[in-house]
């Protein structure tokens, strides 16, 4: 009888279990192709188009620029056309007349002003983009064409019109109070899809905007799912309970090289991958005065401690080719001599030596004065690739007597690090092809950004002062001459420790085709994307 | 020393106490057991299959699993011993005194134990790990912290029990210092219940070290911890599987031993257990805490 | 009882105060000033001494410990954690459905693990010293010795990628519970069903059984009466079982990517989200406490010889 009861219960609970199976397999996402669901370590968080914590991809499919910066140069987006004064500081769009936002307020010269102005009132948070201090006002003309006055030239006032934030359109009826900067009441903006539901730390679902400007897109359905990067999202992958993932906005692989080639050789996958956009490297706090990080021989130390090619060839399997600079050559301006600091640990510890870094009796890591050859080094925790890194670099770095000690946090907290200086050394990546030369560059003298990196550097007031005037500079040579001065200085200086070149890699469905890319590694042009 | 013979003819528990033995040994003398450097990296051999030089393979940067798994043992399984060492003399010492002396200092220091023991122990670490930062030492820090609190309950108990026996108080009578009753007499007795509640700790603590590891808040690289091994392996869970076998495999190894082990100890020291016949009430005392420490695991 | 009842929950309104102020005190440990983590939060380019001074003074951070304290506790006691610094959004808002998503998993594992050690206890009991129980008791150990992330690894890959019966993660059906309850139940009930099985065996050798034998009462009758009494041990079981496990779903939710409080509390100490880990901590220690409370309640109402320890 015991015996009985317990055989029973025990069947009970099994088909319990497979009741409830039952019902998941039905509910299951792999007999619908017809939409795109991808897996993202993160939320898609406040998507304000005018704050900084949303996903960028995510707003890139709602919201959309005046501009577009392409590989064949800026071309129109929400604005026709435009025209610029001889003297480079006033700029007169001339809109499209048949774009509706997504609560169906039209886009005209009057919200191209509000939103404009909206992001002016919060000027301090967008320190890094310099457009910001140059925008003098903002002025309707008539209903589609809206003028905008700058305090000098800036050449590069339409790369940074055209990005993924701040300068994006979101509908006036939005706002809150005339304002963006305390949240907005809804996300309605110009672009293909319209944020539909979002559940936190869960899912974030955008349907096809029909009423779409430039058509509508063909891919009716996208949903974003927060995984946690590694074997969830590949096993994910491999039921179908996503279908598609790609390099997050902060650089991150959420899936190893190895297991995106296992789900491209199972043939329902594809990887894709974009030529190379940016560069991986290491980040160094050249001003934490009194710490090691500050003098240019540890940095050079390191940089030659690195040993690129295994990284490239074992870490990455061959995916990106080793970086030897802060831009690879294909970036405007960037094709020049600078001095290539190879993989050569002697040659590291002689430039410890000389700089008075020395081995005591007994001791496994240099010192100076009693001071530790010591550092910490900060990477995304979700990023296998940079944690692997990471530890090769640190055995590489022990073998010359210098301790390295490995962080890993969230990618907001290792943003907020970069900001505020609170580092000695972190895993970063320069901003992409749209971003590059220009907004990095400026982005040196941003607190929010690249400040405390550079502001270490013996001849920094000079450096501070060239990068000035070349966003302000008028003609090719003079540009050319000082783009060239400043990376020479930075190289010099070796504040940036590069590592790979880094491109944007897809794994999709094999049946989707039309997968391209866009000039920046922040946003994917989802619209264009169809199914076989 | 009947406890000795008796253990001599449970296999179980023997086999038990010399694994754990075993592996504290191993982890004690690594230098000189581990076949290889647990740091030393070789790229070229990133995940290389078991060989006859390195005999449970290489990891993600080339480096001996096996000789990872034999440093492992350190903060895995001594450190756990040593934070459970302190947690337990802290809470022998407490528990003593206010079993013994009774009165307001017994009913400050429960009170306190109240407190403690009111806290959810894994928020507690988590909390102290997120103020403090990551690392084994916080991790450590928060356990005894967490734990003092339960060994002084169950250790006062004990000297409860024991402080109302005729020599405790023949010797009190005679004017015997108090510390040298507590030494002499009391100590000896409640070492069992000492010994019952900390080896039941033990395993647990070992598995909630791990899960701490593994979500990568507890011991930082190049440091080799089985925990963190495992996290290492997570990347590759499911497309290389056995680089989670070793890790995984010791850790069950080991805290199955000390669960064996500490069940024996359980009816071993505490005759009333041998025959079936006790009220409920005896048997409350030793799994309670034992049941508040299985926490994170 | 109702007496009992009243001291019971009178005694947990101080524990409350000092976790309170415990909590506080932690937060006041950090490293960062909180000024300066403001200011950085709003993104105020170049902080100077003279804007610290006045945003400590408009947090009113320049008052003396005791009164901060209590303003804060004040705001506490309104839901009012303050702003996350990583999303700027309140801390409650992300912390409340979190920890609904904690609890409903919590209360689903509590109920398999009371089925898994009840059916377990009785059976083992019954069967004391043959082979089920010493099999079954053989298991329990090996089991409880499996690191959760371990075994949760094992289950996904047999059930979610080899038979494809269930999700391998999220929160998205009812079949998204099965798993993670499994791997938290599997492990407690390891545990509770030993408790389970000592009581019945207590049971077994008490007088009104021996008496009821010589009777000659039928045997499932007796078996009847022992179960009543051991589902009194059940009961206190699960009361203890719900709020241990409500504090330690960390793992398993992590594994799983379930979207509660012990995958948030990771994240929030991974990006140094202070007010978060603050308000978790919070939450989650008065929750333990509160449930404590009901638990020893439910216990005492069932055993009144519990009351008299009060």
């Amino acid at each position: 009888m015991k015996k009985r009861m317990f055989t029973s219960l025990i069947t009970a609970a099994l088909v319990l279990i497979a009741g409830c199976s039952e019902k998941s397999t039905a509910g299951g996402s792999e007999n619908t192709p017809k939409e795109i669901i991808y897996a993202s370590s993160k939320d898609i968080n406040d998507m304000n188009p005018h704050l900084y914590p949303g996903s960028m991809p995510a707003q890139g499919k709602v919201y959309e620029s005046l501009v577009e910066n392409t590989k064949g140069g800026i071309k129109p987006l929400l604005a026709e056309s435009w025209d610029i004064s001889q003297d480079g500081k006033v700029y007169t769009f001339h809109l499209r007349k048949d774009v509706t936002f997504h609560d169906g307020a039209p886009f005209n010269a009057e919200a191209v002003k509000q939103n404009i102005e909206a992001v002016q009132s919060n000027a301090s948070k967008h320190s890094w983009i310099k457009l910001s201090t140059k925008i003098e006002s903002c002025n309707v003309i008539d209903e589609h064409t809206v003028e905008l006055r700058l305090s000098e030239a800036y050449y590069p006032a339409l790369v940074e019109l055209s990005m993924t934030r701040p300068y994006v359109f979101i509908s006036p009826k939005s706002f809150i109070n005339g304002e963006t900067k305390d949240g907005v009441s809804s996300f309605n903006g110009t672009g293909p899809y319209i944020l539909k539901e979002h559940q936190v730390d869960q899912y974030a679902t955008f349907e096809a905007n029909e009423n779409y400007w430039g058509g509508a897109p063909s891919i009716k359905k996208i949903t974003s799912k927060v995984l946690p990067a590694g074997e969830t999202t590949y096993l994910a992958l491999q039921k179908g309970e996503v279908n598609f993932v790609f390099t997050d906005d902060r650089g991150t692989d959420s899936l190893d090289v190895e297991a995106m080639n296992t789900l491209a050789d199972s043939g329902n996958y594809q990887i894709v991958r974009s030529e190379p956009m940016n560069t991986k490297m290491i980040v160094v706090n050249s001003s934490k005065s009194g710490h090691p990080v500050s003098e240019k021989a540890v940095r050079e130390a390191i940089w030659h401690a690195v040993d690129r090619e295994t990284i490239s060839k074992q870490i990455m399997n061959g995916s990106e080719s080793p970086a030897e600079t802060l831009f690879s050559s294909n970036v405007n301006y960037a094709d020049i001599d600078l001095q290539k600091r190879a993989y050569d640990p002697e040659k590291a510890k002689t430039l410890l030596e000389e700089a008075g870094w020395i081995v005591e009796e007994g001791q496994a890591v240099r010192s100076k004065n009693g001071n530790p050859l010591a550092m910490k080094v900060y990477f995304d925790i979700h990023s296998n690739s940079q944690k692997t890194q990471a530890e090769f670099i640190q055995s590489s770095l022990k073998t010359i007597g210098v301790q390295m000690e490995l962080v890993g946090e969230e990618s907001s907290s290792i943003a907020n690090r970069r900001s505020t200086g609170d580092y000695d050394l972190l895993f970063n990546q320069t901003w992409g092809l749209a971003y590059d030369p220009q907004s990095t560059i400026s982005a040196f003298t941003s607190d929010a950004s690249y400040l405390h990196t550079t502001k270490g550097m013996s001849n920094a007031d000079q450096l501070y002062q060239k990068i000035e005037e070349v966003m302000v500079s008028k003609d090719e040579p003079s540009r050319e001459a000082l783009y060239k001065d400043i990376l020479t200085m930075v190289h010099d200086e070796a504040v940036f420790i590069p590592l790979t070149n880094g491109s944007v890699t897809i794994v999709a469905p094999a049946d989707l085709q039309d997968i391209t890319f866009k000039q920046t590694q922040f946003e994917l042009p989802f619209e264009r994307m169809s199914f076989k | 020393m009947k406890m000795w013979k008796n253990m001599l003819q449970d296999k179980l528990a023997l086999l038990s106490f010399s694994i754990i033995s075993l592996v504290m040994v191993t982890g004690l003398f690594a230098p000189f057991i581990a076949p290889h450097d647990p740091y030393e990296v070789h790229m070229v051999l990133r995940y290389a299959g078991s060989s006859w030089t390195y005999w449970l393979g290489n990891d993600h940067l080339g480096r001996c699993i096996l000789s990872r798994l034999i440093y492992g043992i350190r903060p895995s399984i001594l450190w756990v011993f040593a934070a459970l060492a302190v947690s337990v003399g802290i809470g022998a010492m407490l528990g003593f005194i206010a079993g013994y002396f009774r009165g307001k200092i017994d009913a400050l220091l429960m009170r306190i134990c109240d407190v403690m023991l009111s806290f959810p122990g894994t928020v507690m670490t988590l909390a102290i790990v997120g103020i403090l930062g990551v690392g084994l030492e916080n991790i450590l820090t928060a356990f005894i912290l967490m734990k003092w609190a339960w060994f002084a309950r169950v250790i006062r108990t004990a000297v409860l029990q024991y402080s109302e026996s005729d020599y405790v108080k023949f010797s009190k009578a005679i004017g015997v210092k108090p510390f040298k009753i507590i030494y002499r007499h009391i100590v000896p007795v409640t070492l069992s219940d000492i010994a019952v509640t900390a080896s039941s700790s033990f395993g647990s603590m070992i598995l909630q070290i791990s899960g701490f590891s593994f979500l990568g808040l507890g011991i930082q690289a190049p440091h080799a911890e089985w925990g963190m091994m495992l996290n290492e392996a997570r990347g590759v869970m499911f497309s290389r599987p056995e680089f989670m076998v070793a890790p995984a495999l010791s850790i069950m190894i080991v805290v199955s031993a000390i669960h064996f082990f500490s069940d024996y100890l359980q009816v071993a020291l505490n005759p009333k257990l041998r025959t079936s016949k006790h009220k409920a009430g005896d048997f409350a005392g030793t799994t309670t805490p034992r049941l508040q420490e299985k926490e994170v695991a | 009882m109702y007496k009992y009842m009243i001291k019971r929950f009178l005694i947990s309104i101080p524990l409350l105060l000092i976790i309170s102020f415990l909590t506080f005190v932690l937060i006041h440990l950090s490293p960062l000033d909180p000024a300066e983590v403001v200011l950085q939060a709003q993104g105020v380019p170049v902080i100077t001494e003279e804007l610290m001074v006045q945003t400590k003074q408009e947090l009113g951070l320049d008052q003396p410990f005791l009164i901060r304290y209590l303003a804060w506790f004040a705001s506490c006691l309104q839901l009012d954690f303050g702003d996350s610094y990583v999303t700027g959004q309140p801390v409650w808002s992300l912390l409340a459905p979190a920890f609904l998503n904690t609890v409903k998993l919590t209360m689903v594992s509590a109920l398999l693990i009371i089925v898994l050690s009840i059916v377990l206890g009785v059976v083992c009991a019954l069967r004391e010293g043959k082979m089920t129980d010493k099999t079954v008791r053989g298991i329990s150990f090996f089991v409880t010795a499996m690191p959760s992330y371990a075994l949760a690894a094992i289950l996904i890959w047999l059930f979610s990628v080899k038979l494809d019966l269930l999700p391998t993660s999220g929160m998205n059906s009812l079949s998204s519970y099965i798993l993670p309850v499994i791997v938290i139940a599997v492990s407690y009930a390891g545990l509770y069903f030993r408790i389970i099985r000592s009581s019945m065996l207590n049971n077994l050798n008490e007088n009104y059984v021996m008496y009821g034998r010589a009777c000659g009462l039928p045997e499932h009758k007796i078996t009847k009466t022992i179960l009543r009494n051991s589902l009194q041990v059940a009961v206190s079981v699960f009361c203890m079982a719900v709020p241990i496990i409500l504090g330690s779903t960390v793992v398993v939710e992590n594994m799983f990517a379930w979207p509660g409080l012990g995958s948030l509390s990771v994240k929030s100490i991974l990006s140094r989200d202070f007010p978060m880990i603050q308000a978790y901590v919070l939450v989650l220690a008065t929750a333990f406490v509160l449930f404590n409370t009901v638990s020893d309640m439910i216990n005492a109402a069932i055993n009144p010889k519990l009351r008299e320890g009060l």
